[in-house]
């Protein structure tokens, strides 16, 4: 996958903007808060329709402007495609693929893929679910379109059913719709389930090359995928009884509570190095180790999907690193296009001389270099 | 003008049998001797019963619900007109369901609820099929609805 051009309008802090990528390795280059980040931001919106780091959409419009334009241009194995996400400050915002209008966000997925690396991923390995939950659920909804519509409708099927249990409190007899609810949970849900176990099997493989690589043989790096729903022969009809016998069984206390207490909202992965848990008991360094390894093995894991690599979004990352693992996550540049936004050139003497563009970045405008 | 705006407002009230809007009572597809009183479609609201009424070919009769069960808006089974729909199957004739409702998270659920209620009477239930719009290219649909019309395919 290759980033051919991008175009802003009235996004962040740039006005106008447009920039062509024939280089396969981009450096962003420029002091804090001059907008390094923002066009970072403005690949991964159109990757996913959303921004990496807020929710409101409205945050991505310049201050007092009504639209912000993102067009991207993407050169594939399949073919060139083009996307044109329109963002607005008080309607939905619009996205046309190659021109087409589409209907639903998740026709977005797929288009172009990235892996995205700032020293935020950190949280990965050191903070609560909600992170690793997010990491599953980034990576497989831009692969498999279906499982994003899947997402949404669990989601909704979720606030829906934790409104219903509230109201059982006042009203008891209500609960004769709890089944109709408790059926498309465990239907979506399983599928849910199904789809992040065979995930979790599939990065385990890669992450565990990558990460005895990193450490020279000595770690050997486990992803224990935690289900909430247990399950024995991860089978879609076996996963969607348990479901509901797990809701049937809790239906009391999620009543009291006013929400629903299993299922896969609750889903979780522990990181193991050698048997230990990570996120307890690792160094700081292993936990570094293990958030690079499982981003690199994002970017393969996609290629092995798709025969296509995503693109590599670096953001500001390398500064956490140490030599040995940047050398490790430079191998991977020149394999995928790569956008490296970082204060200081000089923090890559390797790779300075390779065949690389190179933009300074100051308040708002992109200028290239050379 | 003013008339017209006053009379329909005066005159437009909900059919006592399938509780679509009418300027009499019962309505005219309600009341009318060309159509077949025992398969019943059940739609969300009379919008989509005008969209049925397009394809000139549905020779049974509707029942409207005005509305999906949703929690998150405090709608239950008894804000929609689905006690209605009961008493019309027990007064017997009744031998099909069709469920129309949307294809979204509400209209599935209301339809599964509407479903267990009257499959135990031993009424024919059915659910409309979604999939690739007619006249719509295989290669042009997302991939959910392909899934979703694999998954609805039929023996040939």
């Amino acid at each position: 996958m290759h980033l051919r051009e991008l175009i802003l309008r009235n996004f962040r802090n740039f006005d106008h903007t447009e920039l062509s990528f024939p280089s396969d390795l981009i450096f962003l280059i420029g002091e804090n808060a001059q907008g390094k980040t923002n066009l970072i931001e403005s690949v991964f919106l159109s990757c996913t329709g959303r921004s990496h780091r807020t929710s409101k959409d409205r945050e991505m419009i310049q201050w007092e402007k009504e639209e912000a334009y993102v067009r991207t241009k993407v050169d594939r194995k399949l073919g060139d495609s083009s996307i044109d996400i329109l963002l607005r400050a008080h309607e939905k915002k619009r996205v046309r693929i190659n021109g087409e209008p589409i209907h639903r966000l998740g026709e977005l997925m797929g288009h172009l893929n990235s892996v995205i690396f700032s020293p935020e991923d950190l949280k990965l390995v050191k903070e609560g679910p909600v992170e690793r939950r997010r990491f599953m659920d980034m990576e497989l909804s831009q692969i498999r379109p279906k499982y994003f519509y899947y997402l949404q409708q669990y989601n909704r099927i979720l606030n829906q059913r934790n409104n219903l249990l509230k109201e059982i409190q006042s009203n008891p007899s209500l609960a004769k719709t709890l089944p109709v609810w408790d059926q498309q949970l465990a239907e979506t849900g399983s599928f849910i389930i199904l789809q992040r176990h065979a995930f979790n099997i599939s990065l385990q493989k890669i992450a565990r090359e990558i990460h005895s690589r990193i450490s020279r043989g000595s770690e050997q790096l486990s992803l224990v995928y935690r289900s909430s729903i247990p399950y024995q022969d991860a089978a879609l009809e076996e996963i969607r009884q348990n479901f509901l016998r797990e809701l049937e069984i809790r239906q009391k206390e999620d009543i009291e509570k006013g929400r629903t207490g299993k299922g896969c909202h609750r889903d979780d992965i522990l990181f193991h190095i050698n048997g230990m848990d990570v996120r307890l008991f690792g160094s700081q360094g292993q936990k570094r180790t293990t958030v690079l390894s499982l981003k690199l093995s994002e970017l393969e894991f996609m290629f092995r999907e798709t025969g296509e690599y995503p693109l590599l979004l670096l953001d500001d990352a390398m500064s956490e690193l140490d030599s040995a693992r940047q050398r490790m996550l430079l191998e991977y540049i020149g394999k995928v296009q790569t956008f490296v936004a970082v204060t200081d050139q000089d923090q890559f003497p390797e790779i300075r001389g390779r065949d690389s563009q190179v933009f300074q970045i100051r308040s708002g405008t992109a200028v290239p270099e050379g | 003008m003013t008339q017209t705006i006053l009379r329909a407002r005066s005159e437009i009230r909900y059919c006592s049998v399938c509780c679509n809007m009418t300027d009499r009572d019962p309505c005219a597809i309600c009341s009318s001797n060309n159509r077949d009183k025992s398969v019943i479609c059940v739609v969300k609201d009379p919008r989509d019963v005008v969209a049925m009424e397009k394809m000139h070919d549905y020779r049974g009769v509707y029942h409207v619900l005005h509305g999906t069960i949703s929690p998150m808006e405090g709608i239950g089974p008894d804000d929609i007109r689905i006690r209605e729909l009961l008493s019309r199957i027990n007064d017997g004739e009744v031998r099909e369901v069709i469920l129309a409702t949307n294809p979204d998270v509400e209209g599935e659920a209301t339809a599964v609820y509407i479903s267990r209620l009257i499959k135990p009477l031993g009424i024919r239930v059915t659910r409309i099929a979604h999939g690739i719009p007619i006249g719509g290219d295989l290669e042009y649909a997302d991939e959910v609805t392909l899934s979703k019309a694999m998954e609805g395919r039929r023996e040939m």
